[in-house]
């Protein structure tokens, strides 16, 4: 009764101000606006994709915190030189498997992994049209990373260097658009195989596997957990490897630092299973980076 | 500029190729501008919008589809979900949602989904969301009609 009472009252004010016309200060535009402009302000203090800094300057990051994480950041040290940070914006995963992958591929000039990407890359169109996704929707963002695909394999016209790599990574009118490539990918993945995703997105997030890719997967900015990392694994045939530093620790105190390795179910078991896989990601909560081992 | 304008592009092929598809939709593109279209929508059935028809006006960002599109009601509308003076329209695909998965005709779609299915808990326009949250239907569907028929209605003869 109370809590009637108390919104009709509200509902007397909000009526009040709407004909006053504050309305006008509130609109969704303006938010919007707003939110563009604080990521303009995000955007000057990191970049997409940053500069290759030494593993110290985690170190740095940490000297007056958490003895545990930098303890764990020591263990780190031992098998891996630096650090890549990417921009906090809710695509940092995507973003940093984006230069992490296609500057592997511009470092190894590996044709094989080329040419088996793009297989994959073949299926995973063939999988959003038979979802009954329009391919106008979606060929535009395929397009751009193959051309990136293709431009970091060297001795062609179009071939670029590594400096070319990361402004291309800065520019947000290719940077995103392979973030967006990345989305489509592993929403596919996710839909194509939705008996085997479902358990694990109702267990984060209560969700239909349909309402999960529309609200989680697809859009810009939503951020990734395990579910995005396996679907982009597995789709593209391409083994991740993320390292967690946290502040957590073994019962006993000694000092482990984790990692997972994501091997793509498809992939032929001799080769991935054996080696490491190319592309490493820090992983703190919340957040990915790209990590260079010695 | 030169991908949004690209995409439009398929879009308007799209629609022209797809007319006769969605009976309830009339998109059109502005014959000078790319980025501004029209869309009128018919009200669905069962709903207090039947027999209306509502135009819409999109004004399409240079960052499409990666940005989504601005969509007002131009037609006069007494829903929770729309600003009663502005237009404005609450749909989680046009903010925080968007996807370029989704086409100026699909959101045609989810607007007409929205017409039928209201969420009154995040109301735009108080008076008609605080009459659903109250179980007034009968007092939602009155005034919903009444708008209906005087501002997307033909008048007769």
């Amino acid at each position: 009764m109370q809590d009637q009472e108390r919104d009709v009252a509200d509902a007397e004010k909000e009526t009040l101000t709407s004909e006053t016309d504050d309305w006008k200060k509130y609109r969704d535009d303006d938010i919007m606006q707003q939110h563009s402009a604080i990521q303009a302000e995000q955007a000057v203090k990191v970049p997409f994709v940053g500069d290759k800094e030494p593993l110290s300057s985690l170190e740095a990051e940490y000297h007056l915190g958490n003895s545990i994480v930098l303890k764990k950041i020591k263990v780190l040290s031992e098998q891996y030189a630096a650090i890549r940070r990417t921009r906090g914006d809710g695509n940092c995963f995507f973003r940093s498997f984006m230069f992490g992958y296609l500057e592997h591929i511009l470092d190894s000039q590996d044709h094989n992994e080329v040419h088996h990407i793009k297989a994959n890359i073949e299926e995973c169109k063939k999988t959003l049209q038979s979802l009954g996704y329009a391919e106008f929707t979606f060929e535009d963002f395929f397009a751009l990373f193959l051309e990136q695909l293709d431009s970091v394999l060297q001795g062609s016209e179009d071939s670029i260097s590594h400096d070319e790599l990361l402004c291309r990574s800065r520019d947000p009118s290719i940077s995103d658009y392979v973030v967006m490539f990345f989305r489509f990918v592993t929403s596919g993945e996710i839909r194509k195989r939705s008996e085997f995703f479902e358990p694990f997105i109702l267990g984060l997030t209560n969700t239909s596997v349909e309402q999960f890719c529309k609200s989680a997967v697809e859009p810009m900015g939503e951020e990734s957990d395990h579910v995005q990392i396996i679907a982009l694994s597995d789709a593209l045939g391409v083994p991740i490897r993320v390292v967690y530093l946290d502040r957590s620790s073994c019962e006993n105190n000694s000092i482990n630092v984790n990692h997972h390795d994501f091997i793509p179910t498809s992939s032929d078991s001799d080769v991935s299973k054996t080696t490491n896989p190319s592309i490493t990601l820090l992983y703190r909560p919340g957040h990915y980076d790209i990590l260079y081992p010695k | 500029m030169q991908a949004s304008r690209a995409r439009l592009f398929k879009e308007y092929k799209e629609v022209q190729r797809e007319k006769t598809a969605d009976p309830d939709i009339q998109l059109v593109c502005d014959d000078s501008n790319i980025f501004k279209w029209t869309a009128l929508v018919k009200g669905p059935s069962e709903t207090p919008y039947d027999g209306g028809v509502f135009q819409l006006a999109f004004s399409v960002p240079e960052q499409y589809p990666l940005q989504p599109p601005q969509v007002r009601f131009l037609t006069k509308i007494f829903h929770p979900n729309v600003h009663f003076k502005t237009g404005e329209i609450c749909l989680d695909i046009l903010k925080n949602a968007w996807s370029p998965a989704w086409t100026l005709q699909s959101v045609c779609r989810a607007i007409i989904a929205l017409m039928a299915h209201p969420e009154a808990d995040s109301p735009l326009n108080c008076d008609s969301g605080n009459l659903l949250r109250s179980g007034d239907i009968r007092g939602y569907q009155s005034m919903a009609r009444m708008y209906t028929r005087l501002a997307a209605m033909p008048k007769k003869g």
